[in-house]
């Protein structure tokens, strides 16, 4: 993805104009789709770090998951919708995502620590495992036949080795409308919770690689290319992980050249407005080359997913900051280390020290 | 902000008048006054809208050759109608703030407001262009006093800039990365009779005249005639975004590529 074979061109391309090219590159693991409650209850946690949701099914076949986690920017409006669709085989558009909503949704512990689709999804999917073995009971009533013999596949129920089925949506009926109904075994409706507390975190990995051009005379970086590789285990949805990555790498870029909170020795704090604590704009950051080909399957969620939330803002600082100083290296100078945020100012005081 | 009384005079003649109450301030492009005034640190009673009159806006050409600019006129015109006039000015209006600020902002409130960073003063200093107020016409050379500080009077008000055109000239901008306003800025214009050379940004001084590069320069118009040159430390601006000698440093370095530039 980098392109290492290419760069000595790049890097004399770079040197006709002044500039100083450097390739810095960096590997990370992190611990998130927080948490298993006992463990961090261990470690001095005063909450438990469970996730919750509430699935219910309405007469028509469309669904409404309540969900513990919270979606501001996630799209978990869309991914999770998308597991449920998967899990039961229909449509995408019959499934509504509430979120945000103490009226509605279960107890649940909100969205950090790249944890929504490890635990939150987690819950979801117990809660609609529940709803999917009353369903198969409903209809093995229907097709008179045994609970055990009954298939889900494609939005239809069937008996194993018979061409005999039965819609989701004359299941989900039939919940609501119990006239030919095992009402003796089973309540009428059609509507689950589950809590899902993790066994282990998750572990995220990857490798992310950055060129930077630096300009010698005034300490300027600026970013020309950057690649980023992570295993993030099963991905759901590959655009709103792409869109995660991206966000997290504008961040992590954003700490290594740009962000600075600075106090004067009175405590007075001098960067007291974006006027002076410079966030990250788009012109400030290159095209992404992003990757989530490689999907290591978490071992002990039902998804065998990992969370993508904060990977990038994880791998990026280093992966930035060695470039710089491979380039500074590159121009003769002997600079092992550059404290973030490496600004004009700093690279060049740090060129010059 | 408290509240304040908003005046939108068409006249230049209404604006003074307006401008001769007490506690009453020119409003330009607000993109300076505004923010002051949510931040309490300014509470005119009075706003006085240049917006309104005609007389001092747009671009034009006097009889001198002088690019002659209306005190309310707003980056994104003087950026679009010095084009072809006088590009190097053009440039720079071009590169003040972002779309937004270009389309508000004004010539006259930059001038009068003198920031220490603001890119206007090294053009009119440069240029040694006239700024004109609704009294008198004053010499860049003597319109300069200070951070923040002009040699405007109490209700004086910048009607136009004209600008003698140099041979060549050129804007170099080093950004303050998170104002986007001139950490150091340079402004370079060669005229027949010498170069000039403007620095904003870098001097607690606001903007001020290098003229060791500039005496350099006349002699011979190339980059190559600032080696060995430098401006001191002592006096220019520290702040966490680069230290006074960071400043100096780049005083040079963005002279050399201005000149560079022009040639």
């Amino acid at each position: 993805m980098a392109d290492l074979a290419g760069f000595e061109a790049r890097r004399a391309a770079s040197a006709a104009k002044g500039l100083w090219r450097g390739f810095g590159m960096n590997c990370y693991i992190e611990a998130c789709g927080i948490a298993p409650s006992a463990l961090v209850g261990q470690l001095g946690a005063r909450a438990g770090l469970f996730e919750s949701a509430t699935v219910r099914v309405n007469a028509t076949g469309g669904l409404v998951v309540m969900t513990g986690s919270h979606s501001h920017g996630q799209g978990h409006e869309t991914s999770f919708a998308q597991v449920v669709a998967d899990m039961i085989g229909i449509d995408e558009n019959m499934i509504e995502v509430v979120h945000g909503d103490t009226a509605n949704t279960p107890m649940g512990m909100g969205t950090y620590g790249s944890r929504s689709i490890a635990v939150g999804g987690s819950a979801m999917v117990r809660a609609t495992e529940k709803i999917i073995a009353k369903a198969k009971k409903i209809a093995a009533h229907l097709l008179e036949a045994s609970d055990a013999d009954i298939e889900l596949k494609d939005g239809a129920f069937s008996v194993a080795g018979t061409d005999k089925s039965v819609a989701w949506g004359d299941v989900t009926l039939a919940a609501y409308v119990p006239h030919n109904y095992p009402l003796e075994e089973l309540e009428p409706g059609l509507e689950e919770t589950a809590f899902y507390d993790p066994s282990n975190f998750t572990y995220p990995a990857g490798a992310y690689a950055c060129e930077v051009e630096v300009d010698p005379d005034t300490g300027k970086v600026r970013i020309d290319r950057f690649s980023a590789a992570d295993d993030f285990g099963n991905v759901i949805n590959p655009m709103i992980v792409e869109g995660q990555v991206h966000g997290g790498l504008a961040q992590g870029i954003g700490q290594a050249l740009l962000e600075n909170c600075v106090y004067d020795d009175n405590g007075q704090i001098l960067s007291a407005s974006y006027m002076d604590y410079t966030m990250p704009r788009a012109d400030d950051l290159p095209f992404y080359d992003v990757d989530h080909s490689c999907q290591t399957p978490c071992t002990h969620n039902p998804l065998g997913v990992k969370g993508c939330g904060e990977a990038g803002a994880i791998g990026s600082p280093p992966a930035v900051v060695n470039a710089v100083v491979d380039a500074l290296q590159r121009g003769g100078k002997n600079v092992t280390h550059i404290d973030m945020p490496l600004s004009p100012a700093r690279v060049w005081a740090a060129m010059n020290g | 902000m408290y509240e304040f009384e908003l005046v939108k005079p068409a006249t230049i003649a209404d604006a003074a008048a307006a401008l001769a109450g007490e506690d009453a301030q020119a409003l330009g492009g607000g993109q300076t006054l505004i923010p002051t005034m949510k931040q309490r640190l300014a509470a005119p009673v009075t706003l006085v809208s240049t917006a309104g009159i005609p007389d001092i806006q747009g671009v034009c050409t006097d009889d001198d050759g002088r690019v002659c600019i209306g005190g309310a006129t707003t980056h994104a015109t003087v950026a679009a109608e010095t084009a072809a006039s006088y590009p190097a000015l053009s440039g720079l209006a071009g590169m003040i703030g972002d779309p937004a600020v270009r389309n508000r902002g004004t010539i006259g409130g930059s001038l009068a407001n003198n920031d220490p960073a603001a890119c206007y003063p090294a053009a009119a200093l440069a240029s040694n262009a006239t700024i004109v107020t609704n009294t008198r016409a004053i010499d860049a050379d003597d319109y300069f006093q200070g951070m923040f500080t002009t040699a405007l009077e109490e209700g004086e008000l910048i009607t136009e800039v004209k600008f003698p055109v140099p041979e060549a000239a050129n804007y170099q901008k080093f950004v303050q990365p998170a104002s986007r306003f001139a950490l150091v800025g340079v402004f370079v214009a060669k005229y027949s009779d010498g170069v000039r050379v403007a620095v904003t940004g870098a001097s607690e001084e606001g903007v001020f005249r290098w003229t060791e590069a500039e005496a350099a320069l006349s002699a011979s118009f190339s980059a190559d005639a600032l080696a060995g040159l430098s401006v001191p430390a002592d006096g220019m601006i520290g702040d966490l975004h680069g230290t006074p000698d960071y400043r100096a440093h780049l005083v040079k370095v963005m002279t050399g590529r201005a000149v560079t530039a022009a040639s």
